[in-house]
């Protein structure tokens, strides 16, 4: 028998100001590049002062998301710990490799070489939290996340868990920045997010964050009902393939009334998005959410943020999140409201 | 020797990111792991990198590290010892 597997609580980091709780999405203004930074919260009241100080930015956002998600959960130790992260602690992988070249590779600190393993964020929260069980970190580009939330459910639906902290975070640097400035993936121009999707250029708006949840058999309003991933597909495959989809977890497109959606005014990939759009009602809400936290190898998770938080509003019953990661990593993700 | 101290301070508090530390706040004798500055064994290899960074000097016997390590005082102690030398 399928175990259904609910989202009891949820934290997000972003640039919104989402981690108090409050879902209001809003235009952030731009003044300088195209690049939405994360609102980050005081940390003091979730990690000693012994620990913090030694922490990049990275690893408090994402200790701090997760704690504040257990809390909202009144929950202490989960079953299982799974995340995802596009590129770990940028900040100090960074340093590590500055200080190589710096110091011609002797006279190395071990704090930034620690901290820039993937897996860093997880193995806070275990220490803190003294959860021995399953702990794993995915490190997929644009399926970090959903690698994350597919392990979580599978483990679920095993037996292993009866709830999982799963969550998805990502930084970004200055330096990183301006690397992927160079192959192409911001737009040229300083664009404001209430413009993105009408720019008509290529490129889009970087952005960060940290979300976590926990999902578990414990019954809670918001269902996640399943995840698909799809690889590089070709356009007319993303429609079959959410037809399918749909129809696994026997759920008709037109019951689908709100699509969360990874556009980003990318005009290089936007045709993805247009074939999703087409294939569901027009009388389901579009929300696309990369106009609120930007993108990021993870952004999916706070997609997948939105989408819970608009469903727990009352207004809509059946959630389907589409997002897709420079046309390379495109993901479905069925949420339903009880 | 006065100076070093003050400078060796200025230096630990940067390197491990003591936070409303000042130098004045630490005791030249005070145990800088456990009691005192609370430090841990990673600032242990943080203070090992702090001195072969600033000082050039290289820690290479961990026993001997122990004792290097445990104060202000002594690490100010090794530093002239082998500049002396």
């Amino acid at each position: 028998m399928e175990i259904k597997c609910y989202i009891q609580a949820s934290a997000a980091i972003s640039p919104q100001q989402s981690f108090s709780g409050e879902y209001a999405p809003q235009f952030l203004p731009l003044e300088e590049r195209n690049l939405l930074r994360a609102q980050e919260p005081g940390y003091a009241g979730f990690i000693p002062p012994n620990s913090l100080r030694r922490m990049s930015r990275l690893l408090k956002m994402g200790l701090t998301a997760a704690l504040q998600c257990l809390r909202n959960a009144n929950a202490t130790v989960p079953g299982a710990i799974i995340t995802g992260t596009g590129r770990g602690s940028l900040q100090d992988t960074e340093k590590f490799l500055h200080d190589i070249r710096t110091y011609e590779e002797t006279a190395l600190n071990p704090t930034p070489f620690i901290q820039s393993t993937y897996n860093s964020v997880n193995g806070l929260i275990a220490l803190q939290q003294q959860c021995t069980d399953y702990n794993n970190t995915f490190v997929h580009r644009g399926f970090s996340f959903e690698h994350a939330l597919l392990d979580s459910l599978l483990q679920i639906q095993e037996g292993n868990a009866e709830s999982v902290l799963v969550g998805g975070f990502d930084e970004m640097t200055v330096e990183h920045f301006f690397i992927k400035s160079r192959i192409g993936y911001w737009k040229s121009a300083l664009t404001q997010p209430a413009d993105m999707l009408a720019s008509g250029t290529p490129g889009t708006i970087a952005g960060e964050g940290a979300v976590f949840f926990l999902v578990g058999t414990q019954p809670a309003p918001v269902e996640v009902r399943g995840i698909q991933m799809l690889y590089r597909p070709a356009p007319d495959q993303v429609a079959s393939q959410l037809a399918q989809f749909l129809q696994k977890q026997g759920v008709k497109a037109e019951d689908v009334d709100l699509l969360v959606i990874g556009r980003n005014g990318d005009t290089r990939f936007d045709h993805f998005y247009a074939v999703v759009e087409k294939a569901l009602p027009s009388t389901a809400t579009n929300i696309p959410f990369k106009q609120y936290c930007g993108e990021y190898d993870t952004a999916g998770a706070f997609g997948m943020w939105t989408a819970q938080q608009e469903l727990l509003s009352g207004r809509h019953k059946t959630a389907l999140v589409y997002n897709h990661f420079y046309g390379e990593q495109h993901t479905f993700i069925l949420l339903q409201k009880h | 020797m006065e100076a070093l101290k003050l400078k060796l301070k200025q230096q630990i508090i940067e390197a491990l990111n003591l936070q409303d530390t000042k130098p004045e706040d630490i005791d030249d004798n005070a145990p800088l792991f456990g009691e005192g500055l609370g430090l841990d064994s990673i600032d242990s290899l943080e203070l090992m990198v702090l001195l072969e960074r600033n000082y050039k000097i290289k820690v290479e016997d961990p026993r001997e590290g122990r004792k290097i390590l445990q104060s202000v005082q002594s690490m100010a102690e090794f530093i002239m010892s082998k500049q002396a030398a």
